[in-house]
This record gives C-alpha cells, sequence and structure tokens, in this order.
C-alpha cells in the first residue's frame, strides 16, 4: 500500500513581474516512487519544484504534505523533508569547506552539534567525498561540487529528493555516478523527483512521468504511455526516446513482432532478439 | 654581547633542530593535488588551505600574531623585531611548510610599499644645505644623515617584523577560520555574515569574470587599447547584473535548505594542542626577555 506524501493541488504561481509560471498545477507524489519531469525550458518544471518545497509561496492553490496543508508554521517541516539538489551547485554551496557546507542544512535545522557532525560524515560517505571534507568548494572540479551539493541534502535527511537537471553540465563518468546514487536512493525507498531534457534517461529510469507544457501538466502517466503519444510529444516539442525507435524500426521491418514488450535497455532488446531468432 | 649571541641562539638553535627533524621530510605533503584551476585562484588563500599548520587552533594563531606585533610596536627594539621577524617567518615556512620562494612571493607587495615610506621618512627637504649627505635637485636640497637613516632603518626593521606576524597568520589559516575567530571575538553578526557572503562571492565573480574575458578575448574584445576598455565595460556591467540574478538564486537555494535569517555553519573544533601552545607562550616570554637584556 502505497501512500501519498507529497501533494501539490490546483497550484497557480504567478512571478513578481506579473509573469505567470504555473497554471492549475496539480499532481500527488507517493512513496518510493520515481518521476522524471520533462517539458522544455521554461515551462515550470523549475518553478514547480520550489512550490513543492516551500521557497516560493503558490499565488493560488496548496501545497498537502503526509495530509496536512502546509501552511506558514509547518514550512519548515515541509523543507526538512523535501530537499532540491539545484542544477548549479554554485548557486547552492554557500559554505567555504566541503564540511561546513554540508553542515549547513543541518545546523539551520537546530541539531546538536554531534548529531550534525554525524550527518555531515554520513553523508560524505554516502557520495563518496570523505577526502575533500577540508577543502574549500572553490578548489574543487565541477563533478565534485556536484557530489557535495547531493550531500547537502542527503545531510538533511528528507522523504523527497529533488534534483533539477541534475545531468545538465557533467561529464559521462560523473552522469554514471549520478545514476548510481539515484539507484540507491531509491532502494531506500525515497521519493524521486527530476527533471531533465534526456527522455532516454527518463524511459529508462522514471515509474512515472510528468509532462509540463508552458506552466501546466500535459501529461502524467508511465513512461511507454507518454512516450507512445506521438500528439503529445509533438505538442511538448519533446523527443521520442532512441529505444523506442529502434524497437519501432524492428518491428515495422518485420524482424520483431509487436508482443507488447516495449524494451528499456539495449539488454532488453537483445533478449527480444534472441528470441526472436530462436 | 654574549648575552645578545646566547638570546639569538636560544632562538635559533631550536628552529634548526625542528628543521632538520621536520623540514624536508615532508615538504608538501599537504598541497591539494590538481586543486585550482588557472586563473581562479589567490594565491594567498591556496597557501592558507595547504599550509600544514592549518591545524593549529585558530584562536591561538591569532593571539600570537597580535601579541608579536603589540610587543614589536610597544618594546620598540631591534632585537625583538628582528627575533619576531625570524621566528614568524619560521613558523610559516619551516612548520606551515610554505616554499620559500612563495613566502617571499606574498611579501613583495609590502615590501615595496615599507621601502617607499622608509624613504621618505629617512630623506627631507630643505632649500639650504643641510645634513650629512644631499643631493642637489638645482632649487634645493634632499638630505639625510646618520641618525635618520639608522632611525629609517629601525622603523623599518619593526614594520618588516608586524608583517611578517600578519602574514604568519594569514598564511596558516583559512578566510573562514579567521571569520570564525572574530566570531568569537564578538564582532556582530551582520558584519560577520557579510564576511563568509563576500568571501564565498569573490571566488564565484572570479570565475564568472574570467569565463566573460575568455570570451570576449576569443572575439577579439582586447585587440587594441579602446576595444579593450569597451569590453571592460561591458563585463563590469554584465557582472553587476549577474551578481544580482545569482544573489537571488542562492536566497531560494538557502531556503530551500531551512536558513531562516542566521547563517550558522559548521565550524570545525581545532583544539590546542600543548605542541603548539607551549612554543608560542614560550615565544611571547622570549622577546620582552630580548628586550629586557638588550635595552
Amino acid at each position: 500500500m502505497k501512500h501519498c506524501i507529497l501533494c501539490a493541488e490546483h497550484l497557480f504561481y504567478t512571478y513578481a513581474n506579473g509573469q505567470p509560471a504555473l497554471a492549475d498545477v496539480s499532481a500527488e507524489l507517493y512513496e518510493g516512487e520515481r518521476v522524471a519531469v520533462i517539458g522544455p525550458n521554461g515551462s515550470g518544471k523549475s518553478t514547480f519544484f520550489l512550490n513543492l518545497n516551500g521557497v516560493y509561496a503558490p499565488t493560488d492553490g496548496k501545497i498537502v504534505y503526509r495530509g496536512e496543508e502546509v501552511t506558514k508554521k509547518t514550512l519548515n517541516t515541509l523543507r526538512q523533508n523535501v530537499g532540491i539538489v539545484f542544477q548549479d551547485a554554485d548557486n547552492q554551496i554557500i559554505a567555504s569547506t566541503v564540511r561546513a557546507e554540508v553542515g549547513f542544512g543541518p545546523m539551520n535545522l537546530r541539531l546538536p552539534r554531534e548529531a550534525v557532525l554525524r550527518r555531515v560524515d554520513e553523508a560524505l560517505s554516502y557520495m563518496n567525498i570523505a577526502a575533500l571534507a577540508d577543502r574549500p568548494p572553490h578548489y574543487l572540479s565541477g563533478g565534485e561540487k556536484k557530489r557535495v551539493s547531493i550531500a547537502d541534502i542527503v545531510a538533511m535527511r528528507p522523504e523527497v529528493f529533488i534534483f533539477d537537471e541534475p545531468t545538465a553540465s557533467l561529464d559521462p563518468v560523473n552522469a554514471q555516478m549520478l545514476e548510481e546514487v539515484l539507484e540507491k536512493l531509491g532502494t531506500e525507498g525515497k521519493t524521486l523527483l527530476i527533471s531533465t531534457h534526456d527522455v532516454d534517461f527518463a524511459y529508462r529510469w522514471a515509474s512515472r512521468v510528468l509532462v509540463f507544457s508552458q506552466g501546466r501538466i500535459v501529461a502524467d502517466a508511465p513512461p511507454l504511455a507518454v512516450f507512445l503519444d506521438t500528439e503529445l510529444l509533438k505538442r511538448a516539442n519533446l523527443k521520442k526516446p532512441a529505444m523506442l525507435l529502434v524497437y519501432e524500426a524492428l518491428l515495422s521491418a518485420g524482424v520483431l513482432e509487436n508482443a507488447g514488450a516495449y524494451p528499456k535497455t539495449p539488454e532488453e532488446l537483445k533478449g527480444l532478439l534472441a528470441r526472436a531468432a530462436r | 654581547m654574549w648575552k645578545l649571541a646566547a638570546m639569538y641562539a636560544a632562538l635559533v638553535l631550536p628552529a634548526a633542530v625542528y628543521m632538520a627533524l621536520h623540514g624536508r621530510a615532508h615538504a608538501h605533503t599537504h598541497a591539494h593535488k590538481g586543486g585550482h584551476r588557472h586563473g581562479e585562484r589567490l594565491d594567498i588563500d591556496y597557501l592558507a588551505y595547504s599550509s600544514r599548520m592549518r591545524s593549529w587552533n585558530p584562536a591561538l594563531k591569532a593571539l600570537l600574531s597580535l601579541s608579536t606585533i603589540l610587543l614589536c610596536l610597544l618594546l620598540d627594539n631591534p632585537h625583538v623585531s628582528a627575533a619576531a621577524l625570524f621566528f614568524m617567518a619560521f613558523l610559516a615556512v619551516a612548520v606551515g611548510g610554505i616554499a620559500l620562494r612563495e613566502y617571499i612571493g606574498t611579501l613583495t607587495t609590502p615590501i615595496v610599499f615599507i621601502l617607499l615610506s622608509a624613504l621618505a621618512v629617512a630623506v627631507e627637504y630643505s632649500a639650504k644645505p643641510a645634513g650629512e649627505y644631499r643631493l642637489f635637485l638645482g632649487f634645493g636640497y634632499l638630505y639625510t644623515s646618520g641618525p635618520m637613516l639608522a632611525r629609517s632603518a629601525l622603523l623599518t626593521l619593526k614594520v618588516m617584523a608586524c608583517v611578517s606576524a600578519l602574514n604568519m597568520l594569514i598564511l596558516a589559516t583559512p578566510f573562514s577560520e579567521l571569520i570564525a575567530v572574530l566570531k568569537k571575538a564578538r564582532v556582530p553578526r551582520l558584519i560577520i555574515d557579510l564576511m563568509h557572503m563576500i568571501y564565498r562571492f569573490i571566488f564565484i565573480l572570479l570565475e564568472v569574470s574570467h569565463r566573460m574575458r575568455a570570451s570576449a578575448e576569443a572575439r577579439l574584445g582586447y585587440r587594441d587599447t579602446k576595444t579593450s576598455w569597451y569590453t571592460f565595460g561591458h563585463i563590469a556591467g554584465n557582472l553587476l547584473v549577474l551578481s544580482l540574478r545569482r544573489a537571488g538564486a542562492y536566497y531560494d537555494a538557502m531556503e530551500a535548505r531551512c536558513y531562516d535569517g542566521e547563517l550558522a555553519f559548521l565550524e570545525e573544533d581545532k583544539p590546542l594542542r600543548p605542541g603548539h601552545v607551549l612554543p608560542s607562550l614560550l615565544f611571547l616570554l622570549y622577546l620582552p626577555l630580548m628586550w629586557y637584556l638588550t635595552k
């Protein structure tokens, strides 16, 4: 039985300059879900995230965390349990050493010093950066900064992790590292919410996809359903994942028969081909 | 005379023994591997992070440095100044493990200023011939004398000792730890928070401006003086706009981690160790003794 952790109900958000960013956005997030949030730049993904974490207060509508509507009083509970890893680590890292940086969140939770230290050590070894603890952030590489910015959130022990375009500026090795971290968090039952432009990643990784377009959620469905909907993809300016294109090409060439078993990874496709050859 | 020799020996011999024991063994072991990228490095900051004296309690270092400066100024004695100059440089270079070349590099700017002001103290202008040594300029004389030169030399030595003491503190203590010391010294929180932010932003701005500069250079933005000024103006303007936008992004990111108006950073506890406190204390007692024996 899965419980709804975080709900957005009819969210509207308008920036101070009058520019609307979200229009009637509703979504329910369940425990342990892996949600990919896709859509073009400026379609409201980041604004949605900042609303979910309570940094932005919605112009209209509400956020419900564990069955209770979030108010000014419960704002910090929300921020504590919904952590955001920002797109640009340099916009997130505030302290002058890695240890102080990772400790920033726990310190703000007003935990006793020992507890803060314990959490920091845990988060650092979780992200494999214990050796960087005493370094200043300005002498770290891009990948190391990303790890630090994730450790920042791990140290706060939230239930929901939000990643805002985490792979945007990572090299393949660090992108791989990121996927391993996501896997690890997933197996711990954390709810993961990730915005990305990488449809291949969304197709292979997510259990559910939210498609944003012009401040609205235009689709909320399992990845396969979203990526098979050609009309929707056109409207939201999205591409089909390569794996699906290959599979469809194989179907139309008569190499494979449509059994409704869409492959998600190259290995699954190999399995299908091997079975068809037999 | 033998007293003076004994006093200097009391300072130099332990230092020599320390160097023999530690000096070569782990020179540069703490230097960060590939820790910096071209164009974003502030030498002093980088040296402070790689100093072996980083493990010392920052308050102890600050106290040692400031007491030394005070003693140099109050006692006003060339031997005290010389001893302080030597010991502080010894701490930064031999104990801290900073290469001598780098250390001297950090001193060049202050030395230029000190020598210029020493010249101003030593030399005076007069319309008529005066002093022991003089230079005729056609309309008057620049002159100086033995006592004036001696006074200037003493002053230079004293100032150099103070610079050396401050340099020891700066080259052995990362800025964030200095801020923590100031916080303990009850400097108002607003100023402390601002120092933290400014320190972090210096590096972000440096990096961004470096990137902008590189991209402007790639488009011939510095081909001649006029273009360079034009480009410089645009980069400065862009930096301002970007800083404002970044400040907004930063604030969001901080709020997302439960920031509520009070910047509370986790500070490392660097315990006072007898091996650090004892030599510091001995040195601070040594300076007045030196003064007493040589006055």
